[in-house]
């Protein structure tokens, strides 16, 4: 704490440290807010995704040796096949069905893709390495701060307006977002609406997998790590607003500070100032800070 | 005509079963992280531990009698373990309970054992209060523990002449036992040296940057960690662009200079690391080591052999020699047979003491270095730090 207090350069690296962390987050949270906001689906297997995209790449920058960014996307691509089979294959069977079967169906997918990763990866401890020219620092003023993750922080806003462009600029964002709000109307006048369906869950899910294999050589590759991604991801959804895609840029920002301030300030309670705010969110405004308030008749 | 055949058949079972108690197996109940986010560990584990009774069995059994596990899977957590324990106990029959990983674990199995009145030798759990606080008739320890750990990375702390250190662990029993072996050592050998900040983070986490740059901010110039597995990972890769690695020594307990780690991060293990393991499977300083470990090589599939296996190999190799000593499975009697027992491992004699149940489990300490020829980094030198607290 005294640290943050005498050393201005060393409060500079913690809120770069957030931004960061924030937009690293961001990149992952992005998808599942995507797809909660125009299919009304809460995409528990979001995680296993994050996973495998990480596991992704590992096999193809570091096993087969073909680069980096082909590992991201060899990630895009994969989980974009996964995404086709899990929606074709088993969600669209559900749509018009009680919101508690498809959180189940995501469960199941959870645990049967969790399993798949240890068959196809096995449980050692992996490690990605960073790209070639982005695993040092650069100087940003008055310090050096990691390159790999200062391109995270120009890759999250990228990502932000190449989805808000894609929704609120396209026909076919406004498709979707007609989708969202009287989905047998847009059938009704001739849309194909489960192609909409299909390629929302395919970008969500392409962008967890672009997510984890983003955060890769950052976070390690590992069994299990989809159960903490899928726990700070819903955080972040929450406080923000499911379904809306400003809400998680700013969700993820305000997590990134709370926690990395809050592990400086407060070390023994990292994780609690996160939770706090979470329940504070749900208290007073459930629907999140930029979310709206579930309308009737969806 | 039916029911005569019937209850011949009946009778002829029950005789079978009657006669197959009498050439009764000695049962062994083994909880090791066999799924999950633990098999990274559980999996060599067990093949140390399936070695071990094969040679066992292989060389008449214990008493005479064949070996027989029961394995469980611990799934690395307390309650889990718990329950696995006295499923094994109260459904299996089992006669002695071995195993363990985490520290949580260890206590978990050990309460079980204390209740249920039946010997847990706990082979890979390192906190210090299985021996101190919550010592039981019961329960022994065959790996090392935090406080040998602490005092082995003071030791080098002083070697090395530093003068301030950083210490970072895990928000756990293991993590806080280790800073307290930790005080203790450099109060013990290198008084003189400061501590200028204690860093936690909680077990499982991910992001390690804000401890990161507090280190960095601190000015000191050598960091004691107790960050184990994945944990060390992603710290050396978070860690690494900050040049943290060339600014400061990292002496790390938690195994991270095992052939698991160091094998799989290849070029991405940073330098100026010096951390422990229980085995190398490139070191023969122990004789006996090169057999093992050359059967465990085949066993495994793998020249380069993990370190878990010889830790549950031990394991057993106790209960074998406790069994055959007391010439029975009784609780009490195998218990004493244990206390006092010395036998050969890979990785040099073990005794059992008497008093604090706990074996003189000493580790290799030695930084990490690049070899030619090979992606991974391999400990250079190689030191053998016994468990001595003198």
């Amino acid at each position: 704490m005294d640290m943050l207090l005498s050393s201005p350069s060393f409060a500079f690296i913690q809120v770069l440290n957030s931004i960061s962390l924030g937009m690293n987050l961001f990149i992952i949270a992005a998808g599942l807010s995507l797809i909660f906001g125009v299919l009304r689906v809460i995409n528990f297997a979001h995680g296993v995704f994050y996973m495998f995209g990480a596991y992704i790449m590992y096999t193809v920058s570091k096993d087969l040796q073909l680069g980096f960014f082909t590992g991201v996307i060899a990630a895009a691509v994969g989980l974009s096949v996964i995404a086709i089979i899990v929606e074709r294959g088993l969600f669209q069977w559900l749509y018009d069905k009680e919101h508690l079967l498809q959180l189940l169906l995501t469960f199941a997918i959870v645990l049967i893709m969790g399993d798949m990763a240890k068959i196809i990866w096995g449980t050692d401890q992996l490690s990605v390495s960073y790209p070639e020219g982005l695993g040092g620092a650069s100087n940003v003023g008055f310090t050096f701060y990691p390159t790999y993750r200062l391109m995270l922080c120009v890759v999250g806003p990228l990502i932000f307006f190449g989805l808000w462009f894609l929704i609120e600029r396209t026909r076919w964002g406004r498709l979707t977002r007609a989708a969202t709000q009287d989905m047998e109307m847009l059938s009704a006048l001739g849309i194909n609406v489960p192609i909409i369906y299909v390629t929302i869950f395919v970008i969500g899910s392409a962008l967890a997998g672009v997510g984890g294999s983003l955060a890769a050589p950052i976070n390690s590759p590992t069994p299990g790590m989809d159960a903490t991604i899928i726990v700070e991801c819903f955080v972040i959804v929450i406080i923000g607003g499911l379904g809306s895609l400003w809400g998680t840029f700013v969700g993820a920002l305000i997590y990134g500070f709370v926690f990395n301030f809050g592990s400086v300030i407060v070390p023994n309670w990292q994780d609690v100032f996160a939770f706090l705010l979470l329940m504070a969110v749900l208290l007073i405004r459930p629907w999140g800070l930029f979310g709206k308030p579930e309308q009737e008749g969806h | 005509m039916v029911s005569i055949v019937r209850s011949t058949t009946a009778a002829a079972f029950m005789l079978a079963a009657g006669v197959a108690s009498a050439n009764a197996e000695i049962k062994i109940g083994v909880l090791y992280p066999i799924a999950g986010t633990g098999a990274v560990y559980g999996t060599p584990a067990m093949y140390g531990h399936n070695m071990a009774v094969d040679e066992v069995n292989a060389a008449g059994g214990i008493m005479g009698q064949k070996v027989v596990s029961f394995a469980r899977d611990t799934k690395l957590k307390p309650a889990a373990a718990a329950a696995a324990a006295k499923e094994l106990i109260t459904k299996e029959g089992v006669d002695v309970l071995v195993g363990g990983l985490s520290s949580a674990v260890g206590l978990a199995i050990s309460e079980v054992a204390r209740q249920e009145g039946v010997v847990y030798i706990a082979t890979i759990p390192k906190t210090i209060q299985m021996t101190t606080k919550k010592l039981h008739k019961h329960v022994f320890r065959t790996s090392s523990h935090t406080d040998f750990e602490g005092d082995a990375i003071a030791q080098i702390v002083k070697k090395l002449g530093k003068k301030s250190v950083c210490d970072i662990q895990l928000d756990y029993a293991y993590g806080h036992d280790l800073a307290a072996g930790i005080e203790k050592g450099l109060a013990k050998h290198a008084p003189n040296v400061k501590k200028v900040i204690d860093l936690r983070s909680k077990l499982g986490a991910t992001d390690y940057n804000a401890q990161i740059t507090q280190i960095l901010g601190s000015g000191c110039d050598v960091v004691t960690s107790g960050l184990w597995g994945s944990h060390f990972v992603n710290f050396a890769q978070q860690a690494k662009p900050f040049g943290l690695f060339d600014r400061v020594t990292y002496i790390s307990g938690g195994e991270i200079a095992s052939h698991e780690i160091a094998g799989k991060m290849g070029k991405d293990y940073p330098d100026n690391v010096i951390s422990n393991s229980y085995e190398l499977w490139y070191d023969h300083t122990f004789p006996g080591h090169k057999k093992f470990q050359a059967d465990l090589a085949k066993r495994s599939g793998k020249k380069e052999t993990a370190m878990w296996p010889v830790l549950a190999y031990i394991g057993v190799k106790f209960i074998e020699a406790a069994g055959n000593k007391a010439g029975t499975m009784d609780a009490d009697k195998f218990a004493a047979a244990l206390e006092g027992m010395t036998i050969k491992t890979p990785v040099g004699d073990r005794t059992i003491d008497p008093k604090t149940h706990q074996a003189n489990t000493g580790q290799f300490w030695g930084p990490m270095v690049k070899k030619s020829g090979v992606d991974y980094r391999v400990m250079s030198p190689v030191t053998w730090y016994p468990a001595t607290l003198d």
